[in-house]
């Protein structure tokens, strides 16, 4: 078969599937919104679990604008390319308004540049930290266009300072994940712990996909810290944790929220972590504020603890509801411009499940505005798409996790402020 | 830098144990197979079947051997999972290499490998979950060697040590003392000439699958044993088997051996000297020194 | 249909930029029997040397050099040539297997001082370069696609002419000569170690110009983009296209391109919700094994080498496959 023949057949073929109806939803109105996640690695997949945990949960109420939400799923494989790939083909061949993603600010960087911005399509990702895209924002080249429900590094880094001064640690060494957002913490914990007097004994680098952190916890504990501060995601976070205590180093340990996880406390051991404490972003003290963690419990019968399942389930349900509020057929901008409508805290609070999203809905269309109590705060973007919220330090329990300490958003301005 | 030293070895144990098999394979058949690693996935989390198994078919045997965090149900799992990882990849070279062989070269084989490697990784993802397992959740404490300089050893790792090396001294002696030995000598030497003097040759690659296959498992379980099991372990542990392999030569079993531990020291030591961050580099500077000093490995021989 | 139009422009574009890479790599491995295994490092060095020389200054980094763009983009390629060139230095004379795992380990050090330096290169949230040329004046939408696309494509041609000329003329044959007997080639009189390195350096400019229109389409590059997997995607396309022939390199980029997503896209639309989640895994699986089958298929690829023959009354083309 000659060159030109292969390519008619392959361009046949790919006009042929892409012109084929979707059956199945002739008479119901659905509309489609875009998730481009990491389905195919470890902590990628619960991420989009609670985004269509999300979804389902505003379907029960009905859908937005009357309409049933349909999360189409692309995996971004951790590969920009694939990621880009994904968001162009879900903005041009689904014709969504509204992209939820990605995980990596490597991938959410060029999605955001050359597929949304360019598109005019809301991005809203739920944990990419990169301090980047606040410098894009700041520029005006994100046309408002971008969100994020990832609290910033700040707030986490601060609140672990401060763990460390009431425990009154001395010294401590800080274990890293080595990619844009663990470099982030490590950058800005050192400056904090310096603060309040806490020596850092070694910073070290944990490096994705390693076959062994024998090393590189040999290194931490030669500098005999009183204490492990730890900006780890569960996998390695384990290997590294296990290796650590096995080797007799110290129990104290402060925790980021990515380690807030069943998998990470079951695999290491209670027994190990009673000492253990966890920072987070929080929810504010509200009665409501539960809602998210009861359904979820109900649903998927473990709590939602991992790193990014709150903040994934606030970009979809925010994400949601500013399409709601922006009305039906909404551009992606218009979307954009209705998020300050749902997260405004002068209005009527709403919680995080089924019931809120229907009472949203009618508030909304009686022209009022809402304050949306999500799982990660009482969210609120500034003028960036950064949001910040107030904070809880957290240890491990028999159940999951349980809180030890609030911070409400003023307390944590005004310790970060006394950080200066 | 002691404690490093000794976690070098310790770490170079199941990696020289990948590496043989590879080397093996590398050598008669001729391709670089980079779906060796997914044999070891394939073999610590049948293992880790065999030990559920085992477990609950016996309770008794779910007792640990102090101070390991071995169990006699592990111990028993480890044959069958050598077994089973041994005739699949046998099978998978039946399927797939063998047909890749007849028709095409050696860099056919490359890619039909690495294709194979992700066929592999992801159905274990499917089947098993993408999150870490463990054999046993239990934490073995490390034993003090010496406080000042602070030296620090794992039950679990001495076992695998000598395990490791008790399974290459059989090897060396299969290979030194037996006809088979022999013959895979002959066939990695010259294949046309090996099976004009009578030497099976399809059978020959039959025993390398298999004995590279169960190797690989027991290095998979030994890996599970000192670290954990998690999908992508073949892709996290596939480039420091072939640095191992390279190090040490193609087709050198002693060679395979001494660059497991040579990559295993090297990444450790790497420590010392760089900061963390670079450390997944340090295997492969040392191989770009290795080969500036000798072409083909520490006892690698040039051919044609 | 607009839709259908603006994603499959946007999907050329980055098939043709990987065609583009293809290519290079042809040369060195369907002309010249080099096993590059660190593709992606000369494909990276090109996209961060044109956004690092292209970019404006940023705060504690090298840089904003703020060249203007042409200017940009052939640094980066002299970037990737440079690397190429210290790296064919020390690596060459190694054969296959060998080679392979050595310049696979170059491409390992690469990422990894790209994750690891920021001052070098913004470490591991990677490099922020300039806005896409003429963006100003066509604004980003359909259109900018479209025209970008359309140079993407007059790169790729161009580069396929150069490289059909380069096969064809004396040196090509040198280089085909060389891969299939060094000592013959030697004793007439010609140097093979010089000629693999300008074989070497020249495949990798040709990647470093992937690179930088890469790094110039999505205005970003982070260590993300320099994972070995691009690597991989690299040899698959050359191994399923043809190695050795040109067009065959072109085709197997669109191709397995074209696999890659069509497959995510596929079971996105295709699989029931329930298993939405696990895709990811079997899209994966779905890649696996369209490479395998095609190996085990056509193992000498769709549109295999064309070997001709220069004497007259031998025969003249050999048909295989074509």
């Amino acid at each position: 078969m000659s060159l030109t023949k292969y390519m008619w057949a392959a361009f046949g073929l790919a006009l042929a599937l892409i012109a084929q109806p979707k059956a199945g939803y002739a008479q119901d109105c659905t509309t489609k919104i875009g998730a481009v996640l990491p389905t195919s690695v470890d902590w990628g997949r619960p991420i989009a679990e609670t985004a269509q945990f999300a979804v389902d949960q505003v379907n029960a109420a009905g859908g937005v604008n009357g309409c049933q939400i349909e999360m189409v799923l692309r995996d971004t494989q951790v590969d920009p390319k694939v990621g880009v790939d994904a968001a162009k083909a879900l903005v041009d061949l689904e014709g969504v308004n509204l992209l939820l993603g990605a995980v990596s600010s490597g991938v959410s960087m060029p999605i955001l540049t050359s597929v949304t911005v360019p598109g005019g399509v809301m991005q809203m990702s739920c944990c990419s930290s990169s301090t980047a895209f606040t410098k894009l924002s700041e520029e005006g080249k994100t046309n408002g266009l971008w969100f994020r429900t990832f609290a910033t590094t700040g707030v986490q880094s601060a609140v672990a300072a401060k763990v460390a001064s009431d425990q009154g640690f001395k010294s401590i060494a800080v274990l890293y994940k080595n990619d844009d957002w663990g470099q982030d913490m490590a950058r800005l914990i050192a400056a904090d712990f310096a603060a309040v007097g806490v020596e850092v004994t070694a910073s070290v680098a944990i490096n994705d996909g390693q076959p062994s952190y024998r090393g590189e916890v040999t290194e931490a504990l030669a500098s005999q810290p009183e204490a492990l501060y730890l900006a780890l995601y569960p996998a390695e976070g384990t290997a590294a944790v296990r290796e650590w205590i096995s080797l007799g180093g110290s129990q104290k340990m402060i925790m980021a929220n990515s380690l807030k996880s069943d998998e990470f406390r079951d695999n290491v051991g209670l027994q190990y972590l009673g000492s253990a404490l966890g920072t987070d972003t929080a929810s504010p003290r509200t009665e409501s504020a539960d809602a998210f963690r009861a359904a979820y419990v109900e649903r998927f019968e473990s709590e939602p603890n991992g790193p990014g399942l709150a903040n994934s389930y606030d970009a979809a349900m925010i994400s949601l509801l500013a399409m709601q509020a922006a009305g039906e057929g909404a551009t992606g901008a218009e979307m954009a411009a209705a998020v300050p409508k749902v997260t405004d805290p002068n209005g009527t609070p709403i919680t995080a499940d089924t019931e809120g999203f229907a009472q949203a809905r009618d508030i909304l269309a009686g022209g009022g505005t809402v304050s949306y109590q999500g799982a990660t705060g009482d969210v609120r973007f500034d003028a960036n798409g950064d949001v910040s919220a107030p904070a809880v330090v957290w240890s491990f329990n028999e159940g999951g996790t349980q809180e030890v300490e609030y911070l409400s958003l003023a307390e944590v301005d005004a310790f970060i402020g006394s950080l200066k | 830098m002691i404690q490093n030293l000794i976690d070098g070895v310790l770490t170079g144990s199941y990696l020289s144990l990948g590496a043989i098999g590879l080397t093996l394979v590398m050598h008669i058949l001729r391709f670089a197979n980079f779906s060796h690693a997914e044999l070891l996935s394939l073999g610590a989390y049948s293992a880790l079947v065999f030990d559920a198994l085992m477990s609950g078919l016996v309770p008794t045997l779910a007792e640990k051997l102090a101070p390991l965090s071995l169990t006699w149900a592990l111990i028993i799992a480890i044959p069958f999972s050598m077994i089973v990882t041994g005739i699949s990849a046998l099978l998978i070279d039946k399927l797939i290499f063998r047909r890749v062989r007849e028709k095409g070269q050696e860099l056919s084989m490359v890619f039909a490998s690495f294709g194979m490697a992700l066929i592999v990784r992801n159905i274990i993802g499917l089947i098993f979950g993408l999150s870490p397992q463990l054999y046993s959740k239990d934490i073995a404490f490390a034993m003090v060697l010496s406080l000042d300089p602070l030296i620090l050893i794992k039950p679990d790792q001495v076992f695998v040590l000598v395990a490791a090396l008790i399974l290459m001294l059989i090897l060396h002696l299969v290979l030194s003392r037996t006809t088979f030995g022999y013959a895979l000598r002959a066939v990695a030497e010259n294949p046309s000439l090996a099976q004009v003097n009578g030497v099976n040759l399809p059978r020959t690659i039959m025993y390398v699958w298999l004995i590279g296959g169960a190797l690989a498992s027991v290095a998979g379980v030994f890996y599970g044993l000192s670290h954990q099991l998690i999908p992508v372990m073949g892709r996290d542990l596939v480039l420091p088997i072939f640095a191992a392999t390279i190090v040490g030569g193609i087709g050198s079993v002693y060679g395979a051996v001494l660059g497991g531990f040579i990559v295993g020291i090297a990444a450790n030591l790497a420590l010392v000297v760089l900061p963390s961050g670079y450390t997944p580099s340090v295997p492969f500077l040392l191989i770009i020194i290795v080969l500036m000093i000798r072409p083909h490995g520490l006892f690698g021989e040039a051919r044609a | 249909m607009i839709g259908v139009l603006s994603y499959l422009v946007f999907f050329a574009t980055t098939a043709s930029i990987l065609a583009i890479a293809v290519l290079g790599l042809n040369l060195q491995w369907g002309n010249t029997g080099l096993f590059n295994g660190g593709v992606v490092a000369f494909f990276g060095a090109g996209a961060y040397g044109t956004l690092i020389l292209g970019g404006p200054p940023q705060e504690g980094m090298v840089g904003g050099f703020a060249l203007t763009y042409p200017m940009a983009l052939l640094g980066g390629m002299a970037v990737a040539g440079v690397m190429a060139w210290i790296v064919g230095l020390l690596t060459l004379r190694l054969r296959h297997d060998y080679l392979a795992i050595a310049t696979f380990g170059v491409a390992v050090a690469f990422e990894n001082l790209m994750r690891n330096a920021e001052w070098l290169a913004g470490g591991a949230k990677g490099v922020r370069g300039f806005e896409r040329p003429f963006r100003e004046a066509i604004g980003d939408g359909f259109l900018y696609n479209l025209v970008f696309f359309v140079a993407v494509l007059l790169i790729l041609i161009a580069t396929y002419v150069f490289l059909e000329r380069l096969v064809a003329s004396p040196f090509g044959r040198l280089l085909r000569a060389i891969r299939e007997d060094e000592e013959a080639a030697q004793s007439l009189g010609k140097s093979p170690s010089r000629v693999r390195l300008t074989a070497f350096v020249t495949g990798s400019v040709i990647m470093g110009l992937a690179g930088g229109l890469y790094g110039t389409f999505y205005a970003f590059v982070s260590p993300q983009d320099v994972l070995p997997t691009l690597t991989f995607q690299v040899w698959a396309m050359l191994i399923v296209g043809g190695a050795g022939n040109n067009r065959g390199a072109v085709f197997g980029a669109f191709l397995i391109w074209g696999a890659w997503t069509i497959s995510g896209w596929a079971l996105s639309r295709f699989a029931p919700v329930e298993a939405q989640l696990y895709t990811g895994s079997v899209q994966f699986i779905l890649i696996g094994a369209v490479i395998v089958g095609m190996l085990v298929w056509r193992p000498q690829g769709l549109l295999p080498e064309r070997l001709i023959v220069s004497q007259q009354g031998s025969n003249p083309v050999n048909k295989r496959g074509e």
